[in-house]
C-alpha cells in the first residue's frame, strides 16, 4: 500500500499512518476555503462584525449587537452547517465504499424519505404533542428498522440493502405527499420548508447534538475506512488480513445511519451532501476507498458555503438551504462529469 | 405464465368498472357493457371506463420504460426517474403553471417536452467518448434531478399558489382521466410500445456487456438511444396524463425477472401486462378502502408495490 507520493507518519511505535501528499495538499486547502467561508459568513451583511474587529472579537465575545450575531445568530449556525456537513459527508463516503454504487447514500435506503414521512405524521396526527423534529428522528429510525428486517439478513448484503431501502423510501415519500396534499395550504407549506431542510434559526443546543455525535463517531468512521480499503480487494484477502469483512460492512452501515439521523434531526433532510462530497472527494484525490476525512471536509464545505449563499446572495435569500446544497452539490458534480467527459476517463 | 397475466388484467379491468364509491355487480357490469341493463347503471360503468382505460396505458407504459431502462443501464436501480424523465416533466409543469398560468389539460402539453429535455441533457451529460456507461447515465440523471428538484422547490417555496396546485399533480391520480386526456397521449405511448418491442432482442445482447455485446455484432450506441427514446415516451406519456407514479417502473421490472428470468423477449411482453395488472388493481383499491374518500392511485401504488419488493428481496438467492 505504500505508493508513490505517500509518507509513513509514526507517532510512538504503535501508530503509524501512511499520508499521501495530494490528499494532505487537498485536505488543507478543504479547510482554508472553510475558514474563508466562515469569516465570511461572520462578516458579511448588514448584521456582520467588521472585519477588522473579528479576531479581537472571536478570543473576548462583545456584547451588544456583535456579541448577539456571534452567540445567538450567525455563530451557532455556522457551526452547525459544518458539523452537519461533515456527518453528511461521511456518511455518505462509508455508504458508497460498501454499497460499490455511487448512488449509496442514505438518502438511497429510506433514511431521509422515512424522517420526512416521521415528520408527516407529527404534524398531521398528533400536532403540538410530538415536535416536527422528533418526529423526523423516529421516522428515520423507523425507516432504518423496517429496511433491517425486510432485508433478511441485516445490514450484511449491500444490494439487498438498497432494494429495500427503495421500497421503504417509495412508501415514505408517497405518505408525505399524501399529508402534503391533504393538509390546508399554510400546514403544507410548512410543512414543505421543513422538508426541504435548513439551517436558520439554530442555536448551540443544535450545535452540541451534532458535535457529540461527531466527536463519537469520528474516530469509528476513520478505522472503519481502512478496513474497508482492504475489503476492496475480496473478502476472502481482507479476513486473511484481518479485515473482517463482514462485520465491517455492518458496522459501517451502523455509523453512517447514526450520523445521518443526527444530521437529520438538527437541519431536517438535507438532500445531496452525502451522495456529492464523496464524489467530489473521490475525484479530487483520485484515490479509492471511502476517503472519510477528505469527504467530511469537503461536506463541511458544502454546507456551510451553500449556507453562506443562503443568507446573503439576493435571489436566494430565504430560501431554505436544501434547496441550494442540491443545486450547487448538483451543477458540481455535472462540471466535474463533463470535464472528465471531455478528458476521456473514467 | 403470460396466459396467466393476462386472466389476472382481465379480472383487474372487470374491477376496476364494477368497484368503486358505488358497487355494481359483476353480471351487471357485463349486460351494462353490451348495451343491457338500467339506464343509471350504464352511467356509472360508462364513466368508468376512460379511467380504467387510462390505467391500462398508465400501467403499460410505466412498467415497459422500467424494463428499458432497467436494461440498458444495467442497474437494478434503474427506473425511469432516474433518467430525469418525472423530474423533467415535473418542472416543466410548474413552469407553466407559475409563468403561464396554465392548468387543467394544459399540463399534459406542458409535461412532454421537460421530460424530453430533461433525458436529453441526461443522455449529452451520461455519454463520453466511448458512448454512455451505465454508472455515468446514472450519475448524469442524479446531477439533473438535483438541480431541477432545486428549482421546483424554490418555485414552490416562493409563490405559494404554484405549491397550491403542484401538490395535487404531484401525488399521481387517476381520477382526472378522460377521453381527451388519453388521446393527447395516445400517440406518444404506441410509438414508445412500438419502439419497445423492437428493443427487446437487442436489449438481451447489451445485458452481456458492452464489449461482448459490440464482439457479436451489436451497436450498443444505437441501442442505448433506441431505448432511451422509447423509455422516455412511455414514461413522459403516462407521467403527463397521471401524474408521476413513480413505483410501478420501478417494481414490475423486479417482479417479471424473478418469473422468467433475464430475457428480455418474455420481459417486454410480460411487463406490459403486469404494469397494468399492478396499477388497476392500486386505482381500485385506492377507491374501495377509504370510501367514499379515494385514496389517490400514487399513494396506493407505493403501498402495494412496495411490500412486494421487500418479499421479493427477501427471496433473493444468497450471496447476492
Amino acid at each position: 500500500m505504500h505508493t508513490s507520493g505517500s509518507r509513513i507518519v509514526r507517532v510512538g511505535t504503535s501508530l503509524a499512518v501512511p499520508v499521501r501528499r495530494r490528499a494532505l495538499v487537498q485536505g488543507l486547502a478543504v479547510v482554508a476555503a472553510l475558514v474563508a467561508v466562515g469569516i465570511a459568513t461572520l462578516t458579511l451583511g448588514g448584521l456582520g462584525i467588521a472585519p477588522e474587529r473579528l479576531p479581537a472579537a472571536l478570543i473576548d465575545i462583545p456584547g451588544g449587537s456583535e456579541g448577539f450575531v456571534l452567540k445567538r445568530l450567525r455563530g451557532p449556525r455556522f457551526v452547525v452547517a459544518v458539523a452537519t456537513g461533515a456527518a453528511l459527508g461521511i456518511s455518505g463516503a462509508l455508504f458508497q465504499t460498501v454499497t460499490r454504487n455511487p448512488l449509496g447514500s442514505p438518502d438511497v435506503i429510506g433514511l431521509t424519505a422515512g424522517a420526512g414521512a416521521g415528520a408527516a405524521a407529527a404534524s398531521l396526527l398528533l400536532p403540538g404533542a410530538v415536535s416536527v423534529p422528533a418526529g423526523a428522528m423516529l421516522g428515520a429510525a423507523g425507516a432504518t428498522v423496517v429496511v433491517f428486517v425486510s432485508t433478511g439478513r441485516g445490514f450484511s448484503s449491500p444490494s439487498r440493502l438498497i432494494i429495500a431501502g427503495i421500497g421503504v423510501s417509495a412508501m415514505a415519500v408517497a405518505f408525505t405527499q399524501y399529508v402534503v396534499m391533504l393538509q390546508s395550504r399554510d400546514q403544507a407549506a410548512v410543512l414543505h420548508a421543513y422538508l426541504t431542510g435548513s439551517l436558520s434559526a439554530r442555536s448551540w443546543q443544535n450545535a452540541a447534538v451534532i458535535g457529540g455525535a461527531l466527536a463519537v463517531l469520528l474516530p469509528a468512521a476513520i478505522a472503519l475506512g481502512r478496513r474497508l480499503h482492504l475489503i476492496e480487494m475480496g473478502d476472502e484477502l481482507a479476513d486473511a488480513l484481518g479485515g473482517k469483512a463482514e462485520q465491517t460492512r455492518v458496522w459501517s452501515i451502523v455509523v453512517a445511519i447514526a450520523l445521518s439521523a443526527a444530521a437529520v434531526s438538527v437541519a431536517g433532510p438535507i438532500a445531496f451532501v452525502s451522495l456529492t462530497a464523496p464524489q467530489i472527494t473521490k475525484r479530487l484525490s483520485r484515490t479509492p476507498g471511502a476517503n472519510v476525512v477528505l469527504s467530511a471536509l469537503t461536506g463541511a464545505f458544502i454546507l456551510a458555503a451553500a449556507d453562506l449563499c443562503a443568507q446573503q446572495v439576493p435571489v436566494v435569500e430565504d430560501l431554505p438551504v436544501g434547496v441550494l446544497t442540491a443545486g450547487i452539490g448538483g451543477l458540481y458534480l455535472g462540471y466535474l462529469l463533463v470535464r472528465e467527459w471531455k478528458k476521456g476517463t473514467v | 405464465m403470460l396466459v396467466g397475466s393476462v386472466l389476472l388484467l382481465g379480472a383487474a379491468v372487470l374491477a376496476g368498472l364494477a368497484l368503486g364509491s358505488n358497487p355494481i355487480p359483476l353480471p351487471e357490469v357485463i349486460a351494462a357493457l353490451s348495451g343491457g341493463g338500467d339506464a343509471y347503471t350504464r352511467t356509472v360503468v360508462e364513466s368508468r371506463i376512460p379511467r380504467t382505460l387510462q390505467g391500462l396505458l398508465v400501467g403499460a407504459c410505466l412498467a415497459l420504460s422500467g424494463v428499458l431502462v432497467q436494461g440498458i443501464t444495467r442497474n437494478p436501480l434503474g427506473d425511469p426517474g432516474l433518467l430525469g424523465v418525472n423530474i423533467g416533466a415535473s418542472a416543466s409543469v410548474v413552469t407553466a403553471t407559475a409563468f403561464f398560468g396554465l392548468g387543467g389539460h394544459a399540463t399534459i402539453w406542458a409535461a412532454l417536452p421537460g421530460a424530453f429535455l430533461a433525458v436529453g441533457v441526461v443522455s449529452l451529460i451520461g455519454s463520453g467518448r466511448g458512448g454512455a456507461t451505465p454508472v455515468r447515465l446514472v450519475l448524469a440523471g442524479a446531477v439533473v434531478s438535483a438541480v431541477l428538484s432545486a428549482y421546483i422547490q424554490a418555485m414552490t417555496l416562493s409563490l405559494p399558489d404554484v405549491f397550491g396546485s403542484y401538490r395535487y399533480w404531484v401525488v399521481g391520480s387517476l381520477a382526472g382521466g378522460d377521453t381527451d386526456t388519453l388521446l393527447g397521449v395516445l400517440p406518444f405511448a404506441v410509438a414508445g410500445l412500438v419502439l419497445a418491442v423492437l428493443m427487446a432482442a437487442p436489449l438481451n445482447a447489451l445485458a452481456l456487456g458492452d464489449t461482448t455485446a459490440a464482439t457479436l455484432g451489436a451497436n450498443t450506441t444505437a441501442i442505448r438511444i433506441g431505448g432511451m427514446l422509447s423509455a422516455t415516451l412511455l414514461c413522459a406519456a403516462a407521467t403527463a396524463s397521471a401524474g408521476p407514479i413513480a413505483f410501478i417502473g420501478l417494481a414490475v421490472p423486479h417482479i417479471v425477472r424473478a418469473l422468467v428470468g433475464n430475457d428480455h423477449r418474455w420481459q417486454v411482453p410480460l411487463g406490459l401486462v403486469l404494469g397494468p395488472v399492478l396499477l388497476l388493481t392500486a386505482d381500485v383499491l385506492g377507491r374501495v378502502i377509504a370510501r367514499p374518500q379515494e385514496i389517490m392511485v400514487g399513494v396506493v401504488t407505493a403501498f402495494v408495490g412496495a411490500p412486494a419488493l421487500l418479499l421479493a428481496v427477501r427471496r433473493m438467492r444468497a450471496g447476492t
